[in-house]
């Protein structure tokens, strides 16, 4: 045993992109392994749970998180890892907001188990077989984890001390946080480690950005040849960089794709989607309600487009499904 | 369902709509009544924090249209309402339960009445549905 700090790094429902971009900080991580003791990381090394059980409380000084919750495996896993660490760090879109798989909201369990294990187009299962938490086979018991109503963000399940949103979040960030807990120069808990910004004060397209924005249509952007130095709104593209948190280092917008929000809402935001709507309503450029229909109705999924990486932390989270569901956090 | 009211929460202007009554008269007869500095003023958010607090539904009643104290808010606000109630679908909240009406009312009296008629049409779709 050293004295070092100890450091654990686990995915919930995630790719791995986040885990991904911590391998990515290259030759800094040798430095990171030297000034700390990592004793978990599923996806890099091999370590066993019960030992993570056997800790003392509050003895792991850092735990960064990845992931959504959408399963009792991932629940008990963030509640062990909270009551063992010090300090939550909830790492990537899909831990601070519920990131793509979070738009599974827009649909219930039973939609998605009737798709996956019923009707799409390549599934055979003639016995109507669906996953089920427990089963008896040949006299013993096999256990699956219960698979939840919803995806939820990691704070809607345990307490989370600070947020690095992104997908995945750029090293350098993730670098800044893991020195800001070594140094102990942390800013105040529940605090968001990236600029406070939107996108938009810190695009390099900022300054081809018309005093008044008017968007007669909406294009997509494989519709289009984009010019490669022009606001993409100015574009007619849908561009969420006003409502988007900055600190990505514009990575979509120097390959010349538009913001998709994975950086969540600016600073003091409850939702960012509608306050997309806002802004995207305020700059289109239409006479009459005809007109708005005209130009709105050409968006596929406008609440997908809005909420891409950020629909369980939306104010209204998840689709209203009718009586009330039993849901287990 | 016979005795079920919907909760429903109206946004006026105050430039258009019963600037020449009590605002307390008005209010102890409006239930959730929230009279407003142009119907431009109330952000995607508020409608959408207003069903997450459990409205059946929302009233907009902004300034006719062209004839805003501030240029366009009445539009900008229409504009608005027709991108949320897309939104709104998406998660399961019907269209209906989001209405805008722009037209002028000095004395107030039709905000009652146009509460009440919306009331009347959102008992049809029964309460919002639970999460």
């Amino acid at each position: 045993m050293t004295n070092k700090p100890k450091v654990a790094i686990c995915w919930l429902g995630s790719c791995g992109g986040c885990d991904e971009a911590v391998v990515d900080l290259n030759e800094a991580i040798l430095q990171v392994a030297d000034a700390v003791e990592i004793i978990l990381w599923p996806i890099a090394m091999d370590f066993k749970y019960h030992n993570i059980e056997a800790m003392g409380d509050n003895e792991i000084t850092l735990s960064i998180i990845n992931g959504h919750v959408r399963n009792s495996e991932q629940e008990e896993m963030a509640k062990l890892l909270r009551k063992k660490s010090q300090i939550v760090l909830a790492l990537g879109s899909c831990a601070c907001f519920g990131g793509t798989p979070g738009l599974a909201n827009f649909r219930t369990k039973e939609d998605i188990f009737n798709w996956v294990y019923r009707d799409a187009p390549t599934v055979i299962n003639p016995k109507g077989n669906y996953p089920q938490p427990e089963v008896q086979v040949g006299g013993r018991e096999l256990t699956l984890p219960e698979f939840y109503e919803d995806v939820h963000t990691l704070d809607q399940v345990i307490d989370v001390d600070y947020y690095l949103p992104g997908c995945p979040p750029p090293p350098e960030l993730i670098l800044n946080a893991i020195n800001a807990v070594l140094e102990e120069k942390l800013p105040p808990k529940g605090s968001t480690l990236t600029p406070h910004k939107p996108l938009c004060d810190t695009c390099p397209r900022n300054e081809t950005k018309p005093d008044r924005l008017a968007l007669k249509e909406i294009k997509r952007i494989h519709e289009v040849d984009a010019d490669p130095n022009t606001c993409f709104l100015a574009q007619g593209i849908l561009c969420l960089g006003p409502a988007t948190r900055t600190g990505c280092g514009e990575a979509c917008i120097n390959i010349n794709i538009p913001c998709r929000g994975c950086f969540g809402p600016v600073e003091g935001v409850v939702d960012g989607g509608t306050k997309f709507i806002s802004s995207l309503a305020s700059i289109l450029d239409a006479e009459d309600e005809e007109e708005v229909k005209r130009v709105v109705d050409t968006i596929d999924d406008l609440a997908g487009y809005l909420y891409r990486f950020s629909l369980p932390a939306s104010l209204l989270r998840r689709r209203r499904v009718g009586e009330e569901t039993n849901l287990k956090i | 369902m016979s005795d079920y009211e919907p909760n429903l929460v109206c946004f006026s202007c105050k430039f258009g709509w019963g600037y020449l009554s009590e605002e307390d008269t008005l209010s102890s007869q409006i239930k959730n009544w929230i009279p407003i500095i142009c119907s431009g003023k109330i952000d995607a958010t508020y409608v959408v924090d207003a069903f997450r607090r459990g409205a059946d539904g929302v009233l907009i009643l902004g300034c006719p249209e062209g004839d805003c104290h501030y240029e366009d808010g009445n539009f900008e606000m229409r504009k608005r309402v027709y991108l949320l109630r897309k939104v709104l679908e998406a998660y399961g909240i019907e269209g209906e339960r989001l209405k805008i009406e722009l037209s002028v009312d000095p004395d107030g009296r039709r905000i009652p009445q146009l509460v009440r008629k919306m009331s009347d049409e959102i008992k049809d779709l029964g309460p919002i549905k639970k999460i």
